[in-house]
C-alpha cells in the first residue's frame, strides 16, 4: 500500500523534467561507461592490445594484471628504504581507515551525547565552538599542524593520525547532537530510578539505541580514510596505504613489468572493490542517513 | 520533612555524580581541541614570525623571532606563479559556483520530485564520492590521454594531443580539470539539497501548480527558496575552498602541475619540505595571509547572502 502511495506521488514529466532526465542519463552513461572501461582495460594485454586499441571496451585476450600487482608491486618509502608489498599496503590501509574511522566517529558521538543530555552551561559553549569553527575559515594551517605533530612525536606514526583525527568538530557532532536531543528522556530516567550509573545509561541504553547512526557515520568516515592518499603521504610516509600505493603506481613505479596502463588500472580495481562491496551492502543506510544528517545538521 | 531533605540530598549527590561523569567524558575532546585546533592555529600564527635554524652541535632546531617568513611569503605571493595561482583559484571557485552549483540544484530538484529513475540517479551522483579520487582521476586521465586521441586518429586520421597534455596551453588543462571536478563533485551536496527540497509541503506545491508554476517555474519559485538556507551554508563554508581546493592538480600531475591553485601550492610545498622545518615559517606566513583574506571574505559573503537571498514567500 505504501509503495502504491509513493508511486502515485511521482510527478509526470514536463519539458523541463525531460531535459533534466536527458542530462542525468548522459551523466550516468559517462560515469558508468568510464568505470566499465577502466575495469575491462585492467584485463587487457598491455603491450599490443591496449596500445593499439585503448578505446575498445572488452579485452580480446584476458590478462590477469591484478595478479601481477599482488605478486610484484611494492612501495619503497624513502624514510625506511624497505619494500612494502600489497599485503602490507592493505594492512596499513585497514589500520589507518579503521583507527581514524573509529576515532572520528566515537569522539563526536560521545561529546554530542554529553552535551545533548546534560544541561550544563559548558554544553552550549561546545555547541557554539562547533558552529563557529565551521563558519570561520582558518585556512593554511597545514605546515603548523605538521610542525606540531613533529614536535609531539606523532609524525610518521599511524597512531599519531588516530590521535589527530579524534576530535569532535564538524558536521557529525551536529548529527549526533540532534539524535541525542530528540531521544526521549524516559528510558534513562527509568534506568536512573533503578540505580543505573551515568556510564551504564550511556553504554547500555543510549548508545545501543543510536547504533545505526553510529555505524553509518563510521562507514562514511571509513570510506573517506580508505580513499585518502594525501594524509598518509604527508603524515606517515613510512606506512604507505593502498591508495598511496596506487598514487605511486600511477605517477610512475620502478617495479619492472608494471609500467603500463592496464597494470595501473588493475591497481584502481584493487583499491575500489572493497569500497564498492561495502557501498552496495550498506547503500540504503549510507544514502538515507546522510539525508537525515542534512536535515538536522 | 525528612523525606524532602533526603530527596534534596539525593538530588545534590546525583548532580555531583552527573558533573563528575560530564567532566570525565569531556577531558579528551577538550584537550584534543586545545592542542590540535587552538594550539595549531596559534602555532600557525607564531610560526609565521619565527626563524628556525639547525644547531649543528646539539643537532636540534633553534627558534628565534623574525619577520623573514613574512617577507619570503610576501615575495612568493608577488611571484608570477602565485599570481597565476590566484587567478586559477578564483576562476575555479567562480565557475564552480556558477556552473556546478546550479547543476547540482537542478539534479536535486529532479530527485526531490521523485521523477523517473530518481533513485538510480541518486546512487549514481553519489558514486564518485565513495570511490577514491585517485581511482576516478586515473581512469579519466588515461581515457583522455590514450583512448580519446586514438579513437579520433582511427576514425578521422588526425593526430590530436590529450586535453591534459602539458604541452598544450594552460586553458585546455584547466578546462579538462574543471569538467572533471564538476563531474565528480555532486555527491553529498545533491543529497543535502534534495532532502531540503523534499521537505516542501504538498499543499504549497499543489497551490503553485494550480497557479501555473510547473517545471522550471516550480524549481525557481518553490524549490530554490526552500533550499536557500542549506545552500547559503554551503556557499559560506565553501569560501574556504577558494584557498584550500587543490583542483585535483596533485592527483593528476603530482608535484609538476602545469598551473597551481592556493590549496595545491600549500600542500605541494608542505609535502616537499615535510622534514625541513626551517622552511615552515614561510609556509605558515603564506597560510596566515590566506586566512587574513578568507575570514573577512566569508563574513562579507554571509552578510550578502542574508541581505540579497530570496525570501520563501
Amino acid at each position: 500500500m505504501e509503495k502504491i502511495k509513493n508511486r502515485s506521488k511521482k510527478v509526470a514529466l514536463s519539458a523541463f523534467g525531460i531535459i533534466l532526465l536527458v542530462v542525468l542519463a548522459i551523466y550516468a552513461v559517462s560515469l558508468l561507461g568510464l568505470l566499465l572501461w577502466g575495469f575491462f582495460a585492467s584485463f587487457k594485454e598491455p603491450i599490443v592490445e591496449f596500445t593499439d586499441r585503448p578505446y575498445q571496451l572488452f579485452p580480446q585476450k584476458w590478462t590477469f594484471n591484478i595478479g601481477k600487482i599482488f605478486n610484484s608491486f611494492y612501495v619503497k618509502p624513502s624514510t625506511t628504504g624497505k619494500n612494502v608489498y600489497v599485503e602490507m599496503l592493505l594492512v596499513y590501509s585497514l589500520l589507518y581507515s579503521v583507527g581514524c574511522g573509529v576515532a572520528s566517529t566515537i569522539v563526536p558521538c560521545l561529546t554530542a551525547y554529553v552535551c545533548a543530555r546534560y544541561a550544563f552551561r559548558f554544553s552550549k559553549v561546545i555547541y557554539t565552538v562547533v558552529i563557529v569553527t565551521m563558519i570561520i575559515p582558518l585556512v593554511g594551517t597545514l605546515p603548523a599542524e605538521l610542525e606540531l605533530a613533529t614536535r609531539l612525536k606523532l609524525y610518521d606514526k599511524i597512531y599519531g593520525l588516530w590521535i589527530m583525527k579524534a576530535h569532535f568538530l564538524g558536521m557529525y557532532f551536529l548529527v549526533f547532537y540532534n539524535v541525542y536531543k530528540a531521544m526521549p528522556a524516559s528510558y534513562s530516567e527509568a534506568a536512573k530510578v533503578d540505580g543505573a550509573s551515568n556510564w551504564e545509561i550511556m553504554v547500555k541504553i543510549s548508545l545501543p539505541l543510536t547504533k545505526n547512526t553510529i555505524l553509518t557515520v563510521f562507514l562514511i568516515n571509513f570510506i573517506g580514510f580508505w580513499n585518502d592518499y594525501q594524509t598518509p603521504l604527508l603524515y606517515m610516509p613510512s606506512y604507505p596505504t593502498m591508495a598511496k600505493g596506487l598514487f605511486d603506481l600511477v605517477q610512475g613505479t620502478a617495479v619492472a613489468g608494471l609500467q603500463n596502463v592496464p597494470s595501473r588500472l588493475a591497481g584502481t580495481v584493487i583499491v575500489t572493490v572493497p569500497i564498492l562491496v561495502l557501498f552496495l551492502a550498506f547503500q540504503k543506510r549510507l544514502l538515507g542517513s546522510l539525508t537525515v544528517g542534512g536535515v538536522k545538521g | 520533612m525528612q523525606t524532602v531533605t533526603n530527596k534534596a540530598k539525593k538530588g545534590k549527590i546525583g548532580l555531583k555524580k552527573d558533573l563528575v561523569f560530564y567532566c570525565l567524558m569531556l577531558i579528551w575532546p577538550v584537550a584534543q581541541f586545545c592542542v590540535f585546533y587552538i594550539g595549531v592555529n596559534f602555532n600557525s600564527f607564531f610560526l609565521a614570525f619565527r626563524n628556525i635554524t639547525m644547531d649543528i652541535e646539539s643537532r636540534s632546531y633553534v627558534y628565534t623571532w623574525s619577520l623573514d617568513g613574512i617577507k619570503k611569503a610576501w615575495e612568493t605571493v608577488m611571484s608570477p606563479e602565485i599570481i597565476q595561482a590566484t587567478k586559477m583559484s578564483v576562476l575555479a571557485w567562480i565557475l564552480g559556483t556558477l556552473i556546478g552549483l546550479p547543476l547540482g540544484l537542478l539534479f536535486s530538484h529532479y530527485i526531490a520530485k521523485k521523477m523517473p529513475a530518481s533513485g538510480f540517479f541518486r546512487v549514481i551522483l553519489f558514486l564518485p564520492s565513495i570511490i577514491s579520487a585517485i581511482v576516478v582521476a586515473t581512469l579519466y586521465m588515461y581515457f583522455l590521454n590514450m583512448a580519446v586521441p586514438m579513437l579520433i586518429k582511427d576514425t578521422t586520421g588526425n593526430t590530436v594531443l590529450s586535453l591534459l597534455d602539458s604541452s598544450r596551453p594552460v586553458g585546455y588543462q584547466f578546462g579538462a580539470l574543471f569538467f572533471y571536478n564538476t563531474w565528480v563533485g555532486f555527491g553529498v551536496n545533491v543529497l543535502m539539497y534534495a532532502n531540503a527540497m523534499s521537505g516542501i509541503s504538498p499543499e504549497m506545491i499543489e497551490a503553485a501548480n494550480l497557479d501555473g508554476a510547473t517545471g522550471f517555474k516550480e524549481f525557481w519559485h518553490i524549490s530554490l527558496p526552500q533550499v536557500f538556507p542549506t545552500l547559503s551554508v554551503f556557499i559560506v563554508t565553501g569560501i574556504a575552498g577558494l584557498f584550500t581546493n587543490q583542483f585535483s592538480l596533485f592527483t593528476f600531475y603530482g608535484s609538476d602541475a602545469p598551473f597551481q591553485t592556493f590549496g595545491y601550492y600549500l600542500y605541494k610545498e608542505t609535502l616537499a619540505h615535510s622534514t625541513d622545518l626551517p622552511e615552515f615559517p614561510k609556509l605558515a606566513a603564506f597560510g596566515l595571509m590566506m586566512a587574513v583574506v578568507a575570514i573577512p571574505l566569508t563574513f562579507a559573503v554571509r552578510w550578502g547572502l542574508e541581505k540579497l537571498g530570496p525570501k520563501e514567500d
